[in-house]
This record gives structure tokens, C-alpha cells and sequence, in this order.
């Protein structure tokens, strides 16, 4: 019983992150039809960002995390703006290619500029956990969560309280109309992916200094969120969210109780069983594209 | 290309053996060949029938897998009982599992995955190859998992005891992926020619038009995957029989990356569009090993991919062509490059 | 002189030209080839191989060379990757002729490699590799210098009773070096009446092993064996303090840099005990230890990581190793390099090195058995326990 209430708020940790690199990827999808390969890059860049500031400039861990969220804000809105707004209209097709072309790219750039020793980052959290019973989680996951949670509800309101928000969804409804009504498309996708990215280097910087970083993590990062975003329905807000928390579950359960070595894949059986039998995602709306 | 090109470049592959004295380059233009094989069989999905499978590694991993679990025997065991014993089998006769397994897992993803298209699809072919990774990493009884499959026999023909041939050293082994990947060509050239080619290229340019004028767009798609996942996993066997060692990490999306790298700067949807790309990017690397690291190569071949979708969407062999037409004037042809 | 060089080069280029590489003529090096991972996932140990085989060169250079002739390494790239492994060998084999060679790093890499050594007929040294299948597939052109994990277990055998275990719980990363040496020594601790609980494994690339822990936590022994590189032990060692998993922590595999785990895991990694194949903090206490005082000074002097002494003195042991065999066969010929091989006699920065047969008869290949040594972190500090 201690071991699964252990799970349990484990998961939960968890998957705050989690949901926050699925809204990041799943906004993108669903206002740009982009599947964003770079995801996990940007993912990456937030870590190494933060190990910059407060490893190498010695800069305070909370402004550091700032910088590295502003920054992932930066490189996706010069990725939309130098890679993707010449591909408006391209097939699905097309950007993907172009994408999977931007993800290699920066893999190893990032491979180039940090090399494959692993980094890790103080944080000036105390070591020891906080107990709750039979269970224990440490401040800094607790600071994470809360974090993440507050970066959800906040990109949630950004939607749907503000002006940018409502552009955004007319975008994704019906972009020829909301052209015509005024919108400016153009800013808008450049904001969308500028959020995405920012989203998935908050990610990045969060969990950075909870692991180690080296620069193939983003693949990792990348592969769960693709999961999460299937599992909730691509361009789902709420599905991505309780996707990652879902998903989270999942693999802590199964490692816990079925078997770890496959604790990893558990996301990639999720997608094809989705994807069989429900393929517009368990928290499905009439939204889909083909 | 006319009949006399084609001959004199068959030809010529077939002399380089001869002159060539350096092994270390043919072992070069072996492994790229296979890959080429690869990249062949990866275009008959993404540049004939419109589908961006990004699963495709899966095949050649399930291919080379069954060829060296073949050759070598394994034993499973089933119940605390019985175990199931397989003993092992003439090297050919594995290569043939590994090509029917790999096409009987090409019909399986076919029927699962041709439910859903674009990113959806895309998502679930790149699943479906992290999947067989891990279970070729987990189900260790079978696969070894980790510690991976070694000793695997080299490729032999004939019969043991009678005649039998061993390709140990790089000439019969050139030989022998020349071959193959010839009768892969041709194999494709045929079937892009054939009525279920049209029905396949007609669901490329429109899917709902294709449907409406009576193509089985299901039926299509699944014959096309059966074909490439075959033909895929003949190249993984001579993958596995040449380096004779095969683990989990032959799986990974890299490869597949490779592939499509390969299918997209030579042509999709052209004959020679990926044994061009091929021999580029199988030779490539061992002329920048010396003046770039590998994480500086690919970062040239990320930034290569993004340019040539930009400039030259169509890929090299059609670029060429159309040159090729302008310059010669030479008088338009049908259906050979550009099918 | 200047005709001097002129002849020289020129008898160079004649000599690679015929292919006589084998036969080296006067001013002429001797080549050693060594394939490393230098890039991808386990870049990091590969070059630090590299920077102790780039070490021995320069001794055994120093002292006069062998068999007259200085002694050259050339070194390749494998990508930490099996076909990459391949194509290095060939590489070296076909186009550099060397007549000996070292490497892979990783099992995979070697065993992609031990097939081109039966084709070519070329001896190679093993710096690293833990897998007992090396040495047992009956490839007579292998030279282990690496313990298997059953002798790194077994070794610790020796040595389990200081430490009073009653129950023992894995957590290894999922490949032949984790499941390996998980296996090995349940065997070693169930032989010694302790009893195991969970065996867990982990993804190379994985991060949050919460889940794992929370496990090995329910099982309630009193010890965690670790496999792994040290990127996943620092996770380990942070995440079991979050976890309050009350485990004592022990890892294996020698890969574990107790430098790396102090600067990165902090008072998390207080209390650990490593099994390593050298102690570089302690030099004195190694058998040899002139020989392991005059590479780790070299090391610092020459500014390399100290962290990466742990690997680093692979490629010493190996390339000294190489540069017996190549003297005690009294010519620059694979065949009799390798008859040579077995009785070489060096003092290496483990210990003293000398091949064992293991394999089945008639094709056995050569295995060392090295010393293993146990450090503790101590109030930051590496201690021995």
C-alpha cells in the first residue's frame, strides 16, 4: 500500500511536467497543423540554458529559469519565422521533412556546443525530502509542479481570457474567416509557436536541475509528448493535459507492478492502441484532422 | 535513362570489384548498398504512395532479427514443460524468413496503421518501430535483448553436404547486394508500372478521386507496404549477415531518418532517386570523416534536408532530368523517371 | 639529410604501396590501431581511454620504443555504435595495416568487432569490455585485460562479509553490461546465503526512475546494487534521498567516477561504496605503484580530467600491454604478436597483467584477472572504506 501511494504521488509529480510538454506541442499542432519535431530540442535548450545562467554566470536559479523560458519564447518564434512561414500551405508532409531536418540539425548542435559529458544544476532547494506519512517527494519536484501547474492554468487563461487567446482559436476554427475578420495569421502562428516552444523549454528548464542533462534528452521528452498529445487528441488543450497526468500514471504502474524495462515504452503501446481504436484521442472532440 | 545507359552502369558496377583494390572502400559501397536496398524499398511508401512511414527501420531490424535467429536456431520456452527448439538453418533459407516475416509484418501495420493519415500516421509508424525495439531489447530469452545477437553465420547458397558457397570476404559480398539490389529494382519498377503502380500514384495525387473511380485505396496501400517491408527486410538480412552482429539499437529512428534523407535528395517517387541519394550519403560520410565529427555531419545533413525541401522539393534525379531534357532537348519521356 | 629524408619517405611510400606494412623498415613507427567511441552516447569514456592509450604511447616512446622503432597510434572513431565499430576495424585493418589492435569500449562494439579479427587474423586487446561471451565464444584473437563481471563478483566475494549484507536489491541499466553483472552477482551474494530481492532495470537515456525506486524501497533489503554509467548513478543517488530508500548504496562496473558523483550528487552521495578497477586517489595502494604514481602525474601534468582517471588508465594498461607483445614477438607480425600475448608479464596501473585461456579448447582467448578496488565517499571526500 505504501509503495502504491509512493506511485501515486510520484505520477503526480510527473506528470505536471508531462502535461506541460504536451499543451506545448499539442498548440502547436492544432493551430499550425505542424507536427513540431523540435520539441524535444527546445526541451533541451531550457535545461542547458539554465546550467548557463547559474553554472557559468553564477546568475540567481529563479531569474535563470526566467531567462530560459524567454529564451525558448525567442529560438520558436525564429524558427517559425526563418523555417515555417515560407511552408504556409505546404503539405503536412513538407514541414514535417523540413522539421525532422531542424531537429537533427539541433540535436547536434547542442551535442557540438555542450559535448556528451553530463551537466547537472544546483538548485537551492534542501536535499532532504518532505515526509508525509509513508510517502516522501523533494521540494524541488514540489516547486516544479506547482510551477508547471501555474504555467497550464496560465497558457489556459491566455486562450481563453485574452484577445491574442481569441485570435488564436479563430485561427484554429476557421483560418480563412478570421483572416478576413482582421486577424493577422502571420503574427499569430509566430505566437503559437513562440508559446509551444516556450512551453516545452519551461519544461526543459524545470526538470533540468532535477536530472542531469545531456543532449539527447530531448528525444525522450519528444517521444512522450507526441504520446500525450495522441492520447488527448491532437489540438486537444485539456486532453493534452490530463494526458500527461494519464500517462504519467501508466508508467509509474507499470514499472512499478508490471515490468520496468518497459516502463519507457508504455507511451508507445498507448499511442497504437489509441490510435486503433480511438484514434481521435480518449477525451475526444469532433476536432480532427485528416 | 535508355536501354545502352542502363547496361553500361550495370556494367560498370559489376567491374568494380575488379579494378577496385582497396577493400576497405568496397566494404564502404557494400553498406551502402544495403542501405540503398533500404531506401528503395522506403520509397515504394513514401514517394509512390504519399505515406511518410517513419516506421520503416522496423522491417529491416525485423528482417535481420528473423535471418540471424534463423541461421543460428533458438529455443523458446513456452511452458515450464516443453520448449519449443528451433535448430538452426542454412543461411538462405534464413535471409527468405527474414524477407517473408518482415513483408507478413508489413501487411499487419498496413491493415492497423492505413486507418489514419498524415501526422496520425506518421506517429504511429514511428511508434511501431520504437515498440519492436523494445521488445527485441526485453524479450531476452529470444533476442538476447541488449547483449545482442552475435556469431551470426555469413551468407551461404546451396546445400550442406553437396555445394555450398560462403560469402566471407567483401567481393562475393559486393556480388551478392548488387544482385539483390538489382531484383529490388526491378521488382519495383514493375510493380510501379503495373495497374496497382497507377492505383497507388493516383492515391498520391488524390485520394478521394482515386477512391470514387474504384481504386481499393486500403487494399493498395497494404499490397504496397507488404512489397517495401519485404524488400526492406531482405536488406536488413544482408545487413546481418555481413556485419554479423545484431542488437536493439538497429532499430533506432535514426536510421530511418537516414533512409528518408536518402529517398528525399536523390527523388521521391523516381526509380533512381534513392540509389542516387544512397550513394551519396553512403559515401559522404567516409569523405567528411577526416575533416568533420560526426555531430558536424549531421548537422550539415539536418541543414541539407531543410535546403533541399526548400530548392529542390522534387529531389536531385528529377532536377537532373528536367536539365538534362532542357539542355539536349532531347523529346520527352514516359513513365521512366518520373512514374 | 635532406636525402636521407628523401630515401626515407620514399621507402615509406613504397613500403605502403606493396603493402609490406608488417615488415617496418628503419625510422619507420610501428602502428597500433585503437577504436574508441570519441562521439555519441559514451563519447566521454571513450576519450578518456584514448588520453591513457596517447600516454603509454609516449612511455613506451620515451624508453626507447619496441624493437627499435617508435610505436604510433592510430586512432578511430566507432560513434558508440556496432556497425560504426565495424568499419573502424576494417578501416584500420585494410587501409592502415596495423598489426594489433585495441578496443571497443563497450561488449556490443567488441563482439561487432571480433569477427573482423577472425577474418583478418589480427590480435586485439580488450580495454574495457564486461562480457563474459568476449572471452567464451572461442575467438583466439582476443586479449582481455578488463575483468568479466563474474571475476569483478566474485573478486567482491572476497570482500561481502565487511559489509554484513542480508538482503540485496538491483537497479541496472538494461544491457549486457547491467544485466550482466546482475546476474553475476546474485549468483556471487545467493552462493554466500544472502538473500536478493528485486533485480530492475532502467533505460540507458532513462531520468526518473522514482517508479524503480519506489519498488526496490517495498523490498526491504538492506543493500542497492547499482550498474551503470555515472550520469544515471548521480540520478540514483539524488532520487534514493528523495525517496527516503534507506538502502546502502553499491556500484559496479567501475565506470562510476566518485569525483564526477560528489561534484553532481553532493551530500547525496555520501555513504556510497564504488567498485573500481583503479583508485587514483590512493596511487600508493595500488601493487604497481610506481607505475600508477608516474601515469596519474602524467595525467594531471598533461591537464586531462581527473575525474576520467578511472577510465583512463584502460588505454595505458592496453597499449603497454600491446607494446609487450609486439617486443616479446620479436617482429611486427599479427600471428606472432599473438602467440606472444600469452606470455607477456606487465605491470599495469591495475595490477600485474597476464592472460589466462578461457573459451573452448584450442580456440581459447586470453583474460586477465585484475584487481578491483572499494572506495566510500566520506564527508565529500573519497575515502578507502
Amino acid at each position: 500500500m505504501d509503495q502504491f501511494l509512493q506511485h501515486l504521488l510520484n505520477a503526480t509529480m510527473l506528470g505536471g511536467t508531462y502535461a506541460l510538454l504536451g499543451i506545448g506541442l499539442t498548440l502547436i499542432f492544432g493551430i499550425m497543423r505542424v507536427v513540431n519535431f523540435t520539441h524535444g530540442e527546445l526541451y533541451t535548450f531550457g535545461a542547458y540554458m539554465v546550467f548557463f545562467f547559474t553554472m557559468t554566470l553564477s546568475a540567481n536559479f529563479f531569474l535563470a529559469l526566467v531567462f530560459a523560458m524567454v529564451l525558448g519564447i525567442a529560438l520558436g518564434a525564429a524558427i517559425e519565422f526563418v523555417l515555417l512561414r515560407r511552408l504556409r500551405g505546404a503539405s503536412i508532409d513538407t514541414t514535417m521533412l523540413v522539421m525532422i531536418g531542424a531537429w537533427i540539425a539541433m540535436q547536434n548542435t547542442e551535442q557540438l556546443a555542450w559535448t556528451g559529458v553530463a551537466k547537472s544544476v544546483n538548485h537551492p532547494f534542501p536535499i532532504d525530502p518532505l515526509v508525509i506519512g509513508p510517502v516522501s517527494v523533494s521540494w524541488i519536484r514540489i516547486f516544479v509542479f506547482c510551477v508547471a501547474i501555474m504555467l497550464i492554468v496560465g497558457t489556459h487563461l491566455l486562450i481563453h481570457r485574452t484577445r491574442l487567446g481569441k485570435a488564436m482559436r479563430s485561427t484554429f476554427q476557421d483560418r480563412e474567416t478570421a483572416a478576413l475578420m482582421g486577424v493577422n495569421i502571420n503574427a499569430i502562428h509566430t505566437a503559437t509557436f513562440a508559446l509551444g516552444s516556450g512551453l516545452a523549454a519551461a519544461a526543459g528548464a524545470l526538470l533540468g536541475p532535477v536530472f542531469v542533462l545531456v543532449p539527447g534528452m530531448g528525444d525522450m521528452a519528444a517521444l512522450k509528448s507526441f504520446a500525450i498529445v495522441i492520447l488527448g487528441g491532437m489540438g486537444n488543450f485539456m486532453g493534452a493535459a490530463l494526458g500527461g497526468f494519464l500517462l504519467a500514471l501508466v508508467e509509474e504502474l507499470g514499472a512499478g507492478y508490471i515490468s520496468s524495462g518497459y516502463r519507457d515504452g508504455m507511451g508507445f503501446l498507448i499511442i497504437i492502441v489509441v490510435l486503433i481504436f480511438r484514434p481521435t484521442g480518449l477525451f475526444a472532440r469532433a476536432e480532427r484532422i485528416g | 535513362m535508355n536501354r545502352w545507359a542502363t547496361g553500361l552502369w550495370v556494367g560498370f558496377l559489376f567491374s568494380i570489384p575488379l579494378w577496385m583494390t582497396d577493400q576497405y572502400y568496397l566494404h564502404i559501397l557494400i553498406v551502402a548498398g544495403i542501405f540503398i536496398i533500404a531506401a528503395m524499398s522506403l520509397n515504394l511508401l513514401l514517394g509512390y504512395t504519399g505515406q511518410l512511414s517513419l516506421g520503416h527501420v522496423a522491417f529491416f531490424g525485423i528482417g535481420g532479427y528473423t535471418s540471424a535467429l534463423v541461421s543460428l536456431g533458438f529455443d523458446l520456452e513456452l511452458t515450464d514443460s516443453y520448449t519449443f527448439v528451433f535448430p538452426a538453418q542454412p543461411v538462405w533459407i534464413a535471409f527468405l524468413a527474414g524477407i517473408v516475416v518482415a513483408g507478413f509484418f508489413g501487411w499487419l501495420i498496413g491493415k492497423i496503421s492505413f486507418k489514419v493519415r498524415g501526422a496520425y500516421f506518421v506517429i504511429v509508424t514511428i511508434s511501431f518501430a520504437e515498440v519492436v525495439r523494445l521488445v527485441a531489447l526485453n524479450w531476452i530469452d529470444l533476442t538476447e535483448g541488449p547483449m545482442a545477437l552475435n556469431n551470426i553465420p555469413p551468407f551461404t547458397l546451396g546445400v550442406p553436404g553437396l555445394w555450398e558457397l560462403t560469402f566471407w570476404r567483401k567481393i562475393p559480398n559486393y556480388y551478392l547486394v548488387l544482385v539483390t539490389c538489382i531484383l529490388s529494382y526491378v521488382v519495383i519498377a514493375r510493380l510501379v508500372g503495373s495497374r496497382l503502380g497507377r492505383a497507388m500514384i493516383a492515391l498520391r495525387e488524390n485520394e478521394p478521386l482515386a477512391a470514387s473511380v474504384g481504386v481499393d485505396v486500403t487494399r493498395s496501400l497494404v499490397l504496397a507496404a507488404v512489397v517495401s517491408a519485404a524488400i526492406a527486410g531482405a536488406a536488413g538480412g544482408l545487413y546481418t549477415h555481413y556485419i554479423r552482429i545484431i542488437d536493439p539499437d538497429v532499430f533506432l529512428f535514426i536510421y530511418t531518418v537516414t533512409m528518408v534523407i536518402m529517398v528525399v535528395t536523390g527523388g521521391k517517387g523516381t526509380l533512381a532517386g534513392p540509389i542516387v541519394g544512397g550513394l551519396i550519403f553512403g559515401i559522404l560520410p567516409e569523405a567528411l570523416r577526416e575533416v568533420a565529427s560526426p555531430e558536424m555531419q549531421w548537422v550539415i545533413y539536418g541543414v541539407l534536408m531543410i535546403l533541399i525541401v526548400y530548392f529542390l522539393p522534387d529531389g536531385i534525379v528529377p532536377a537532373v532530368s528536367s536539365w538534362w531534357k532542357e539542355r539536349f532537348d532531347a523529346p520527352p519521356k514516359t513513365g521512366e523517371e518520373r512514374a | 639529410m635532406r636525402t636521407w629524408i628523401k630515401s626515407a619517405s620514399f621507402a615509406i611510400a613504397a613500403t605502403a604501396l606493396l603493402g609490406l606494412a608488417g615488415t617496418a623498415g628503419a625510422g619507420e613507427t610501428i602502428k597500433i590501431g585503437v577504436t574508441q567511441p570519441l562521439t555519441g552516447a559514451v563519447a566521454a569514456s571513450g576519450n578518456y581511454v584514448v588520453q591513457g592509450a596517447k600516454i603509454a604511447e609516449s612511455f613506451v616512446n620515451e624508453s626507447g620504443g619496441v624493437l627499435g622503432h617508435k610505436i604510433e597510434l592510430i586512432v578511430e572513431d566507432n560513434k558508440s555504435n556496432p556497425k560504426e565499430a565495424v568499419a573502424t576495424a576494417e578501416k584500420l585493418i585494410v587501409r592502415d595495416k596495423v598489426t594489433v589492435m585495441m578496443g571497443a569500449w563497450s561488449s556490443t562494439y567488441t563482439l561487432a568487432v571480433m569477427p573482423k579479427l577472425m577474418e583478418y587474423g589480427v590480435p586485439m586487446v580488450v580495454e574495457t569490455s564486461s562480457s563474459g561471451k568476449i572471452t567464451t565464444s572461442g575467438n583466439p584473437w582476443i586479449f582481455r585485460i578488463s575483468p568479466t563481471s563474474a571475476m569483478e563478483a566474485q573478486s567482491f566475494g572476497t570482500k561481502v562479509d565487511q559489509f554484513d549484507i542480508k538482503k540485496a536489491d538491483f537497479l541496472v541499466v538494461n544491457n549486457d553490461w547491467g544485466r550482466g553483472a546482475a546476474s553475476e552477482f546474485k549468483k556471487m551474494l545467493e552462493g554466500k546465503g544472502i538473500s536478493v530481492g528485486v533485480v530492475e532495470t532502467m533505460d540507458a537515456k532513462a531520468q526518473d526512475l522514482s517508479a524503480q525506486l519506489a519498488k526496490i524501497k517495498a523490498s526491504g533489503g538492506d543493500t542497492l546494487f547499482v550498474t551503470s554509467g555515472v550520469e544515471q548513478i548521480t540520478l540514483i543517488l539524488k532520487q534514493v534521498k528523495e525517496q527516503r530508500v534507506s538502502h546502502r548504496i553499491i556500484t559496479t562496473g567501475g565506470s562510476s567516477s566518485p569525483d564526477q558523483l560528489i561534484a553532481q550528487a553532493g551530500a547525496a552521495a555520501e555513504g556510497s561504496y564504488h567498485l573500481l578497477f583503479f583508485a587514483p586517489w590512493f596511487p600508493e595502494a595500488a601493487p604497481n605503484p610506481d607505475v600508477a604514481k608516474k601515469f596519474v602525474d602524467e595525467w594531471n601534468k598533461r591537464g586531462h580530467n581527473f575525474a576520467g582517471l578511472t577510465e583512463g588508465f584502460r588505454g595505458h594498461d592496453g597499449i603497454m600491454t600491446i607494446a609487450a607483445g609486439i617486443e616479446a614477438a620479436g617482429k611486427v607480425d599479427s600471428d606472432a604478436i599473438r602467440q606472444a600475448l600469452w606470455g607477456v608479464k606487465v605491470d599495469g596501473v591495475n595490477g600485474d597483467i597476464a592472460f589466462i585461456k578461457q573459451g573452448p579448447a584450442g580456440k581459447e582467448s586470453g583474460q586477465n584477472v585484475p584487481n578491483v578496488y572499494i572506495v566510500t565517499i566520506r564527508d565529500g571526500k573519497v575515502a578507502l572504506p
